[in-house]
């Protein structure tokens, strides 16, 4: 099934790639074995996802070559990728929502039949998934499973294809602890069978528990590749920042009145089912409380229910002992609640329109700013340009439109401006997802600081270290319910990691 | 990268330039590149009108002096750019929130027809009835657009379908008026409604235009200075860049948009007074309106819902109109200009695209990304 | 004895709404075939005309003789101007709106210039009605779905039988399903989204096309300015109706068509109202066939906000959203 294992199963030589003039991968040497599980790690913007794109035939690259086992390539599209036996499964699944597992599996599949049943498809399913060692139901619809279920649909699929080449993008980021050991056996599996694995990843401790080799890239530039083992994690880290950073987050221990209580909430999410059973929370003034789970849990409904974006089915909601169950966007925000939304692009701003119209959108109704029917330019103007100046957002003026801002800056632009309109409270929903290392850090000192200032934070994230790097108690959501609530102090790493996967205390113990 | 884009790509590598995608579009380009789209247009329908024999550049130079030649033409052009002005302006306002009104026909004509209802049934002073014509014209214009608004605003029905229909129905209804229940039986060759007896004062120095001229401008600086200096049209323009984010920051988005395609309806129906109450035009017929709210459409298009864009554009689309009624004695039919209107429209989204690439030197391009890429990076560096 | 009268004035509707209607059947037809793999083309109406204008001059200027051939020739001239709008919209991205509509009035333009001089010529060229031979006569009270000229059961039968199959029954049809849903995971497995597009908005064109070869080959039989009169409208209303699936568009153009033979039906007979007389009724029903279109589309949206959701009937999640690989 495998090639000459004597030569590499992938090569690409001098690749680069640049997108609207800023280069994404610059000169890429890079090499993958047989039967090795190789680790690319990054930064986010490292050009990690680029150069796989490139592999998997998504994007052309301006430069280089692409060898596959000893012959130099071309791809134009995915299929010729995929001929050439290199499938990729991207960190957002390419899975048609409507359809079952088994018409997924056997879309754009030359093997699949011309006529086909419900019934062919779902036995020829049920057959790859024997041979492969993976299984789902073939005849549930995409929409219906697990995250973890859909990923496996997506490697199921390449693997149907005969991939030998298997290109994993940030594959654990949805997935629970249990799941991701689950995807580290499989990986491990494949490469004894012969096959290749490049698993893309930022998080160290996963390299160095799957990965046979690893290539570090920086800015485009690839820094070392070299066998795992005898690599510490310091020394990648190093590597993929260019530096060693620290940020010291001391943790406090804070009693006093509420500022946040949420008393026995449920929500329904979009699709109408319960996304947040009978949730009790309590955030104190001058604390970070982090919410540890993996994304899909109800941490996205429990942020819009307190900023009033979504009704409760039942339950109330205080700030500062005044209910807000049934107040409005704007009134919640009145009395002092700010909100970095999960989805930035998608929610916190509109990049059609000017930074400066941006910079307001939290506030512009505030007496600062409007009288009466009048929006005061010159005001919002001027504050934009504080806002872009104390944030520390690469613009070229306030009038340029917000999708000309990297993501870095968007983040920081959004988070400043949140953190400014929150007296009272400010709910960060994954403020630093996709963001580089120094952005993120801006971005949490911004949070930090605001805590210091005696605001509650109530901080989402689904990157566990980040929050037990930042809170100072931490619940843990499972299922839209609250598992437990600990002092940073008490928190168990692994414990944690349970209690994120739906295990129950008692069986964590 | 699009296959075509690649074929460019490709026939450029032999060059020293190259295809670039722009990260963002910024509005003058793209502006543009529309004019350059919609003049890109013309000139393929000056080719094609020399490959049918016709001589492109007689046509074009008869056009233009029958239009600026003569006091005649020019207040042609303005007769017939203030009801294309008009649904213009609504279909202007509706897309600052990408909603596409293409029911502004219909919405003329029930403001017209409203007015001719209120015109022949009221006695009063001139003044005062042609008030009262002008709010019922106003009124049945947003009345018209109601079901469909409420469908969009509440039941996220598409809108282009829902108002489209209605202009049929619309169309339907006049003729009933002209040859049904508001028929003049006097009139014997063609049949229209009876003659409102009120018309509009005339602009100083005018044969023909009136003071309804001034509506259009007046809309235009209105809905301007609404844009640039309150929060309705900032809510407007947040709502059509981003839905959810204007739900993110407490705006009733559902509620605007059903408000602001009122006032489009509303709109496109007082232009059908202000059409009805020029000398001369004063009854309805099947042929009342000519298309105005499709030829308003493009104006819309072409100044991409800028308002002052729109009555330049707006008197451009009016020129051709005018010249196209001109030369049909010229052995062109009225048909061709909806076949040239085609062509425009086409190239105006050819060159909305075009804003979003660019050609850049080989050798420089790299220096500058190179250099993009420092300037992104730099500042970061320093920052920590 | 009432229950008869009833019967057969509702199969004699029919009857004559089969032909009415068979254009917006094709030209539905056309619009799904598009819409399924992501390209809304709303220049149906102007498809129509030129399908319609490039069939009489088939048969008034080049001599055309078998109704066949002349509406193969009308397809073909659709089809160009599908293949237009389709580079446009597919390889340049352009809006799909903008462009649509710009088809809508060129193909408007276009064909009323090029029937300018033979405006109300009849056509000899026609269709031959399918004779059911015997079995049935012209009385009988089923001879409203016979004695059609045969691209009525293309239309009705044909069509819908062969797109469900492929859509529902074929791996094509997955394939083409994917591309509309969701183009990105088609392209991740092979399937060329471009050429899927272009491939499917050329053939709709073509068969609205054959829609508008049909109306001036069989119904009206004779060209007439803006021949479509708004039926290439009604079509792509028609597609919203029945929630891009082939069989319900039969019921949606039927239901449309009905309205148009309830007018025509009224105008005929003289038909009159207590309080409206003949003329004024019959302005009345040319109103209805849009009226009953807008309530139709409004149906099933309400029937989703109501709480009876049907999954199915959702538009392709692709819609006239254009799709560009290296673009996230």
């Amino acid at each position: 099934m495998t090639g000459d294992s004597a030569r590499p199963a992938v090569e690409t030589r001098g690749i680069s790639k640049a997108f609207g003039g800023v280069a994404a991968l610059d000169a890429v040497d890079f090499e993958v074995r047989w039967s090795e599980v190789h680790a690319l790690v990054g930064e986010n913007g490292a050009g990690k996802t680029t150069l796989c794109n490139i592999l998997a035939g998504i994007y052309r690259a301006d430069a280089g070559q692409v060898i596959v086992d000893g012959t130099e390539r071309d791809f134009r599209s995915p299929a010729h990728a995929i001929d050439a036996g290199i499938g990729m499964v991207h960190q957002h699944f390419r899975l048609v929502e409507p359809m079952t597992v088994a018409e997924n599996i056997h879309l754009g599949w030359p093997e699949t039949p011309g006529v086909v049943s419900q019934r062919t498809l779902n036995e020829r399913t049920e057959q790859f998934m024997g041979e492969m060692g993976l299984r789902v139901d073939p005849t549930a619809k995409i929409w219906q499973l697990s995250v973890g279920e859909q990923q496996r649909v997506e490697i199921l699929r390449v693997l149907a294809r005969g991939a030998r080449v298997l290109i994993l993008d940030e594959p654990t980021a949805v997935l629970t602890a249990k799941e991701a050991e689950d995807l580290f056996a499989v990986v491990r599996e494949l490469a004894a069978g012969g096959l290749s694995v490049i698993f893309i990843t930022h998080k160290l401790r996963e390299v160095l528990a799957v990965s046979d080799r690893l290539t570090v890239l920086r800015h485009g530039i690839r820094e070392i590749t070299r066998p795992t083992e005898g690599a510490t994690a310091s020394e990648i880290a190093r590597l993929m920042t260019g530096e060693e950073r620290v940020l010291n987050v001391e943790h406090r221990v804070v009693t006093g009145d509420p500022a946040l209580e949420l008393r026995g909430v449920s929500a329904l999410n979009d699709r109408g089912i319960t996304a947040l059973h009978d949730v009790d929370l309590t955030v104190r003034s001058g604390e970070i409380l982090g919410i540890a789970g993996v994304s899909g849990n109800g941490q996205t409904e429990l942020a819009e229910v307190i900023c009033a974006l979504r009704g409760l089915e039942s339950g109330a909601i205080t700030v500062d002992g005044a209910d807000i169950t049934s107040m409005s966007v704007r009134a919640v925000t009145d009395i002092g609640v700010g909100h970095i939304p999960e989805d930035r692009i998608g929610m916190g701003m509109v990049l059609s329109a000017p930074v400066k119209d941006n910079a307001v959108l939290h506030s512009y109704w505030t007496e600062q700013f409007s009288q009466g029917l009048n929006l005061n330019r010159q005001s919002v103007i001027d504050f934009a340009k504080k806002l872009v100046e104390t944030a520390r957002v690469q613009t070229r003026s306030v009038f340029a439109t917000a999708g000309q801002l990297s993501g870095g800056n968007q983040q920081r632009l959004v988070a400043r401006r949140e953190a400014l309109a929150a007296d009272r409270l400010l709910v960060a929903a994954h403020p630093t997802r996709g963001l580089d290392v120094n952005a993120a850090q801006e971005v949490r000192s911004t949070i930090l600081d605001k805590r210091d200032s005696g605001c509650a934070v109530l901080l989402i994230s689904d990157d566990l270290d980040e929050v037990l790097l930042m809170s100072d108690r931490i619940a843990v959501i499972y299922e839209g319910r609250i598992m437990g609530v600990f002092d940073a102090a008490d928190a168990d790493r692994e414990h944690i990691g349970l209690l994120m996967g739906g295990h129950s205390i008692t069986e964590a113990a | 990268m699009t296959p075509l884009a690649s074929i460019a790509s490709a026939v450029l590598s032999v060059t020293p330039w190259r295809l670039e995608r722009r990260l963002e579009v910024d509005a003058k380009r793209a502006a543009l590149t529309r004019i350059g789209g919609a003049v890109g247009a013309m000139v393929v329908v000056g080719i094609l009108l020399l490959l049918t024999g016709r001589n492109a550049f007689l046509i074009f130079w008869q056009a233009l002096d029958a239009i600026f030649g003569r006091q005649r033409g020019i207040e042609g052009v303005a007769l017939r750019g203030i009801p294309i002005l008009m649904t213009a302006l609504g279909v202007a306002l509706s897309l600052r929130m990408k909603v596409w009104n293409i029911g502004s026909d219909g919405q003329f004509l029930m403001g017209a027809l409203a007015a001719v209802g209120v015109g022949i049934h009221m006695d009063g002073p001139g003044w005062l009835v042609l008030i009262l014509m002008a709010a019922a014209a106003t009124l049945a214009g947003a009345a018209w657009i109601l079901v469909p608004a409420l469908a969009r605003a509440y039941w996220d029905v598409n809108e282009i379908i829902t108002t489209l229909l209605l202009n049929f129905v619309a169309l339907q209804l006049v003729t009933w008026s002209a040859l049904g229940f508001w028929r003049d039986k006097e009139a014997a060759v063609i049949q229209s409604t009876r003659e409102v007896p009120f018309t509009l004062p005339g602009l100083p120095g005018a044969n023909s235009v009136t003071i309804a001229l001034l509506v259009p401008l007046a809309i235009a600086a209105v809905l301007w200075w609404v844009f640039r200096s309150t929060s309705i049209g900032y809510e407007i323009d947040i709502i059509g860049g981003n839905p959810r984010a204007a739900g993110f920051a407490g705006i009733a988005v559902r509620r605007r948009i059903l408000i602001v395609m009122l006032f489009t309806g509303a709109i496109a129906g007082l232009g059908g007074m202000l059409q009805l109450s020029a000398p001369g035009a004063q009854a309805m017929n099947a042929g009342f309106s000519a298309q105005f709210g499709l030829s308003g459409f493009i104006v819309a298009a072409l100044a991409g819902a800028a308002f002052w864009g729109v009555i330049g554009g707006g008197l451009f689309i009016a020129s051709m109109f005018y010249a196209g009624i001109v030369l049909q004695t010229k052995g062109l039919s009225v048909y061709i200009i909806f076949a040239i209107y085609g062509v425009i429209l086409t190239g105006i989204a050819l060159g909305e695209i075009a804003a979003r690439y660019r050609v850049v030197r080989r050798d420089s391009a790299d220096e500058s990304g190179t250099a993009a890429g420092q300037a992104a990076s730099a500042p970061q560096g320093a920052g920590s | 004895m009432i229950l008869a009268i009833i019967e057969n004035a509702f199969l004699s509707l029919i009857g004559s709404a089969i032909p009415a209607s068979a254009v917006v059947m094709l030209a539905a037809t056309g619009a799904m075939l598009g819409e399924r793999v992501g390209v809304l083309n709303l220049g149906q109406e102007g498809l129509i005309g030129i399908g319609a204008v490039y069939s009489v001059i088939a048969v008034l200027s080049w001599g055309v003789e078998s109704p066949w051939l002349a509406m193969l020739i009308g397809m073909m001239a659709a089809a160009v101007a599908g293949l237009i709008f389709a580079v446009c919209v597919v390889a340049f991205r352009a809006s799909q709106v903008l462009v649509g509509l710009a088809l809508a009035l060129g193909g408007i333009g276009l064909s009323n210039q090029l029937g300018v001089n033979r405006n109300g010529t009849p056509i000899q060229t026609l269709f031959r009605e399918v004779n059911p031979g015997g079995v049935l006569d012209n009385n009988d009270a089923l001879s409203a779905f016979f004695f059609h000229d045969p691209v009525v059961y293309i239309a009705y039968v044909g069509l819908p039988v062969v797109l469900y199959f492929v859509l529902f029954r074929t791996r094509h049809g997955m394939n083409m399903k994917a591309v509309g849903e969701n183009p990105a995971a088609a392209d991740a497995v092979g399937v060329s989204v471009t050429g899927w597009r272009i491939f499917y908005s050329v053939l709709g064109a073509a068969l609205t096309g054959a829609g508008g070869a049909y109306m001036v080959l069989s119904f009206t039989p004779t060209w007439s300015p803006d021949i479509a009169r708004g039926r290439g409208w009604v079509a792509l209303a028609v597609v919203i109706f029945a929630g891009w699936r082939p069989g319900w568009a039969v019921a949606g153009a039927l239901l449309y068509g009905s309205m148009i033979s309830l007018d025509t039906t009224a105008q005929a007979r003289g038909w009159g109202l207590p309080f409206m007389g003949a003329s004024d009724l019959s302005f009345f029903l040319s109103m209805l066939p849009y009226v009953v279109t807008l309530v139709a589309i409004l149906i099933p949206a309400g029937a989703v906000k109501l709480g009876r959701r049907v999954r199915s009937t959702a538009a392709p999640a692709a819609l006239a959203i254009p799709y560009s690989r290296e673009e996230r």
